[in-house]
């Protein structure tokens, strides 16, 4: 039996968890999937990889996380011939297209394309420090690392820069990094699951991720990678937010209005990356 | 004698896809560029590392070779055509690990990056070893050439 699963029409971090109450009911069953974007207008790069992510867990492609799994033949997307466009109402330019990223050499090419693109953009049109836009390379490459280190499989980055005209009056670059792996949870159990005992689960695992910077591996050196991105995202006033099994965490700026931890969200495989890092105010145009 | 060693070569020659590439980005890399400069170093006494030519470091590979190089000591390491861009990914990642290295700027002069009490012994052994002195702008250099 074929099972649909909507795409919402605006379809961004705001309205993942409606995409992925859908996605975990239509795929209880383990019947073929259908994702149905007719009433979708438009996709940010959050949307766009996620929507990926679901696909590849739908195939079985995914490490778990509660939802997908299974052996379905086939996964439609966009059944009406419409991709949803990878821009909002407000002005956009695509640093860096859908590009999957499955091992180091990916990476490598990711870091190198954006820098050709990003140093400009940052630098002359959103008006941050040349030093924020070598971080950025870095925060990038973190956040795909993870992809590679921990994920057990592939997965997707995007980045674009907005005009946030209504939501923030100011110019933001996002980037979007997402799986269908195994999640932080089930990364970190052997090392952490006794340390937290029975609060051990997905908002754990974030926690301990993201806020104590722990590592699945023993080395003293690794964790770098996510305190790395919170110290740039701290300097530039941006904001990290990852999404992962029935959890989600943020470091939350004051110009948003996020929560900082949400839990029981309906099961979504891997893990999704958001970073959004905002115009300084004083070089507002 | 110092030995020299040109990162952004080792880079080139070690890695798939390094001749394409300019950037130490990922564990993985890292990795071989590191045991690719250990190798090296093995009978240094002192090594300059430079990484003039490398564009974006992050703090993966920071870690992985400038923390390590540093831990392991196979030498005293100097580091060499470092630009903000590489101490933004350096400095954090030595700092979090009570670690410091030696910068030498343009005209030989020599600093120090990381925890600052790791710094200040750092300097003071390299003193007592005669590797380094005061100059007479009161900054300090390498006495070797």
């Amino acid at each position: 039996m074929t099972r649909l699963v909507d795409v919402p029409a605006q379809f961004d971090d705001r309205s993942f968890d409606q995409f992925a109450g859908a996605f975990a009911e239509a795929a209880k069953d383990g019947g073929r999937l259908l994702f149905d974007a007719h009433a979708a207008e438009w996709a940010s790069p959050y949307g766009l990889v996620g929507l990926l992510v679901a696909g590849q867990a739908g195939r079985g492609g995914g490490g778990g996380g509660g939802a997908g799994g299974g052996d379905r033949p086939v996964i439609n997307f966009f059944p009406h011939g419409r991709v949803p466009k990878l821009k909002a109402q407000d002005e956009s330019d695509v640093l860096l297209p859908v590009t999957p990223v499955r091992a180091a050499e990916d990476v490598h090419a990711v870091v190198s394309k954006i820098q050709q693109r990003a140093s400009a953009i940052l630098a002359s049109e959103l008006g941050l420090d040349p030093k924020a836009t070598m971080g950025f390379a870095m925060a990038l490459s973190e956040a795909c690392q993870n992809i590679v280190e921990h994920a057990g499989t592939g997965g997707w980055v995007a980045v674009q820069r907005y005009h946030w005209r209504q939501k923030l009056g100011r110019r933001v670059v996002v980037i979007a990094v997402a799986d269908a792996g195994v999640g932080f949870r089930h990364s970190l159990e052997p090392t952490q699951s006794k340390r937290f005992g029975a609060r051990w689960g997905d908002a754990a695992a974030l926690e301990a991720a993201l806020i104590q910077g722990v590592s699945r591996f023993r080395d003293p050196g690794r964790g770098q990678g996510l305190a790395g991105i919170r110290r740039y995202l701290a300097r530039w006033d941006g904001k990290i937010a990852i999404r992962s099994g029935t959890a989600r965490i943020a470091i939350v700026p004051k110009w948003d209005d996020d929560v900082p931890l949400k839990d029981g969200l309906p099961p979504f495989p891997g893990a999704q990356v958001l970073i959004i890092i905002p115009e300084p105010e004083s070089t507002r145009k | 004698m110092i030995q020299h060693i040109d990162v952004h070569a080792v880079l080139q020659e070690s890695v798939p896809g390094g001749g394409v590439y300019g950037d130490l980005v990922t564990r993985p890399t890292g990795r071989v560029v590191r045991e690719q400069i250990e190798r090296a170093i093995a009978t240094a006494a002192v090594a300059r590392v430079d990484f003039t030519g490398v564009g974006c470091i992050d703090y993966s590979c920071a870690d992985e070779i400038v923390a390590k190089l540093l831990r392991e000591r196979p030498a005293v390491l100097v580091l060499s055509g470092i630009s903000d861009a590489h101490r933004e990914a350096i400095e954090p990642v030595l700092a979090g690990h009570g670690l410091a290295a030696l910068i030498e700027g343009p005209g030989g002069a020599l600093e120090t990056l990381g925890a600052p009490e790791a710094a200040a012994v750092l300097l003071e052994e390299l003193v007592a070893r005669r590797l380094a002195a005061r100059t007479p702008g009161g900054t300090f250099a390498l006495t070797l050439a």
